[in-house]
């Protein structure tokens, strides 16, 4: 009998699973607030919130349509740092949200000991020992950069260590690169968020200093306030200045306000994370998406699809690529395949980019797939 | 949608279909592929010359130089014409479905203005009345709200055969080419399927996100299908003449396969209200030879596809419903 559907058999649909990579690199210039940097106000690509709890960075002007939210910037320190005053007369500014952050994200990327209580971001990863980072810079990368996952061992940035030292040329000095160097074998897995490397300051062995953690499924880098080693500030604050290249030079009451320790307490998150993105130079890595796909192979065996229901096939009911001649092949052309469910519903289309000639001297194996 | 790119490899762009999508995302297991089928959307095999008078690797070329689209995610809008698999290689023949408006029952409406050339279905009594009252559209409708008696409702009728003098029309067509089962496809918001003989509505297989209603009729199951008469349509005077104009008439002058036999049920939104009509009907028409009345009409297409061979044809079909009479 006629029949213009054939049946897939097990053997002819696969399922695979292929890991892809994009490299996504975000430049200083759109993280510093690019599109009004001489005015000394927000870059409108950056967006700040009443509440004050982070600093959102877009590659355009958030305002536009076409912008992309790309980064979240936060600033926070643990309950239990040096920092933290208790005393509520003496309390730092925005106390409670700084502690609060830090312990969102320990939560979600630390977890807790035994004791329900929420540990602390461990330097190294390892909690035998006792180096806790307990002052911390959060960068949360949006999942439209990072998509699955982030690449290990691709995680490259380049960070300022002080905003105040310059050449000669008045080109700032002092920047380091941090990586997840060698985390393709060395990842850390104890992390109730899934997977997270070690940001190095150098490549070769032993590494340099360990400066933060890349937690890879999360998209989330954490910093160690300790990091910064020179004058650290807002450019955008009132007490701040720029000098006649444009380039912030912080200054700050003497004594005051220009190191790392006394921002933490003295300034406000927005003003942590103004600061730090005046920092960074350079963020590149590669995200990773997990492509699981199922393989249809559409075979059209000799005896098979030779013939064509199309309108144009027939003239009064006869063939044309025969002519006359019964005992011609018959020929038709694919550009489409169907994948049908079984009450004959089209689940799916491909499209071949030319017409496949088909008569009943050739075979031909259509492979199918289907990305989730 | 652009074409694809046909300068280098082969390539193959495949999506999910917004039907496809809809079962995937309802999670039930509806959405399972189980079989596949090849088209021939873009091919005008009237481009072929098997007799190039540069030879044979010509006789093709236009063909394979056809530019392909990129896929459509609407489901309706691919694989309309399907390839097929026969076991003989020797056909010169393929057969085809055609209306049969032999009896004045199975026939169109062909009044300018109104019909358009398209079955018309009067949605409700008032309609089905007025145009009964006038001469022209007399009889010559389908009462969509009482579809089943033919005694005063118009059907459809499509034929399955070889429309060729070549063949003789005394003989069946072979069993391999005859449709036993034909796919009928119509936008449920405006009517339903109806068998005409046992007044049964049907039911369909499934309703797919465009509200396209899709019902399965098998000979042998209801009155929908069954099979044409042998014999010649052209000597009114032979013995096995069946080309006479009544409910046996036959069309097909070749051999003959299997006839479809429906109706339409108006749905009950258009039985009772406009609001389709007003939302995506096609305006309103007006008797200028009578009395006057006006309708608003709604325009459709029925497809009819064979399930063996996978040849199809769309009916049109205008829903017609009486709004009232032009004041002078």
């Amino acid at each position: 009998m006629a029949n213009s559907f054939k049946t897939l058999l097990p053997e002819d649909v696969a399922t695979t699973r292929t890991l892809l990579h994009e490299a996504i690199p975000i430049t200083g210039t759109i993280v510093s607030g690019t599109y009004e940097p001489a005015a000394k106000t927000d870059g409108n690509n950056i967006k700040t919130f009443s509440h004050g709890m982070y600093e959102a960075v877009y590659d355009y002007p958030y305002l536009s349509s076409s912008a992309n939210h790309i980064i979240d910037i936060t600033a926070g320190y643990s309950s239990g740092s040096t920092l933290c005053v208790e005393d509520p007369a003496a309390e730092n500014v925005q106390d409670a949200k700084k502690i609060n952050i830090y312990n969102q994200m320990a939560q979600v990327l630390v977890g807790y000991d035994t004791n329900g209580k929420i540990k602390e971001f461990d330097r190294d990863g390892s909690s035998a020992t006792d180096t806790k980072m307990r002052n911390c810079f959060f960068i949360n990368f949006a999942r439209l950069l990072t998509k699955d996952e982030i690449k290990k061992d691709s995680f490259r940035m380049d960070l300022y260590s002080s905003s105040s030292f310059y050449t000669a040329s008045g080109q700032r000095h002092d920047a380091f690169t941090l990586g997840d160097y060698g985390a393709q074998t060395s990842y850390k897995t104890d992390s109730p968020a899934g997977e997270y490397g070690l940001l190095y300051t150098a490549s070769a062995a032993p590494r340099g200093k360990i400066m933060g953690h890349i937690y890879y499924q999360a998209g989330i880098a954490v910093l160690t306030s300790s990091y910064f080693t020179g004058a650290f500030g807002d450019p955008l604050g009132a007490a701040e200045q720029v000098d006649n290249r444009g380039t912030y030079v912080p200054s700050g009451p003497a004594g005051n306000g220009t190191m790392m320790n006394d921002q933490l307490t003295g300034s406000t998150i927005t003003e942590l994370a103004n600061a730090f993105r005046f920092n960074v130079d350079n963020i590149q890595f590669n995200n990773t998406t997990e492509l699981n796909s199922t393989i249809y192979f559409c075979r059209a065996n000799n005896t098979e699809f030779n013939y064509s229901s199309n309108t144009t096939y027939l003239s009064e009911s006869q063939i044309r690529v025969k002519g006359n001649n019964p005992s011609a092949n018959p020929v038709s052309y694919i550009t489409t395949v169907g994948l049908y469910s079984p009450d004959n519903e089209l689940l799916a289309v491909a499209k071949l980019s030319e017409p496949l000639k088909k008569t009943p001297s050739n075979e031909l194996t259509l492979r199918v797939r289907l990305d989730y | 949608m652009a074409f694809l790119d046909n300068s280098g490899d082969i390539i193959l762009d495949a999506v999910l279909t917004d039907a496809g999508r809809k079962r995937l995302a309802r999670g039930d297991g509806t959405f399972k592929v189980t079989k596949y089928a090849f088209g021939d959307d873009e091919i005008d095999y009237s481009s072929y010359n098997a007799n190039h008078d540069s030879g044979s690797a010509y006789t093709d070329l236009e063909i394979l130089q056809t530019p392909i689209l990129e896929a459509f995610t609407n489901n309706r809008s691919s694989l309309k014409s399907r390839l097929i698999t026969l076991t003989n290689n020797n056909l010169l023949y393929l057969p085809q479905l055609v209306l049969n408006e032999r009896y004045d029952r199975t026939e169109r409406l062909n009044l300018a203005g109104f019909s358009s050339g398209s079955f018309l279905v009067s949605v409700n009594a008032a309609t089905g009345i007025d145009l009964n009252d006038k001469e022209a559209t007399q009889g010559m409708f389908i009462v969509g709200d009482a579809p089943s008696d033919t005694s005063k409702s118009n059907y459809i009728r499509i034929d399955q055969g070889l429309i060729t003098d070549k063949l003789d029309g005394m003989k069946q067509l072979s069993s391999e080419l005859m449709e036993q089962q034909y796919m009928i496809q119509i936008d449920n918001r405006f009517g339903s399927i109806v068998d005409i003989n046992e007044s049964e509505q049907g039911s369909p297989a499934f309703i797919d996100d465009d509200q396209i209603a899709t019902y399965y009729v098998t000979r042998g199951v209801g009155s929908y299908v069954s099979l044409c008469a042998t014999g010649q349509i052209t000597d009114p005077q032979g013995d096995s003449y069946v080309g006479a104009f009544d409910g046996d008439a036959e069309i097909i002058t070749g051999p003959r396969g299997t006839k479809l036999e429906f109706s339409i049920l108006a749905s009950s939104n258009l039985q009772n209200s406009e609001y389709l009509f007003d939302t995506v009907g096609n305006g309103t028409i007006e008797d200028t030879v009578a009395t006057k009345e006006t309708y608003k009409v709604l325009d459709t297409t029925v497809k009819v596809t064979g399930v063996t061979t996978g040849y199809s044809i769309d009916v049109p079909v205008r829903f017609i419903r009486e709004t009232g009479v032009v004041t002078p």
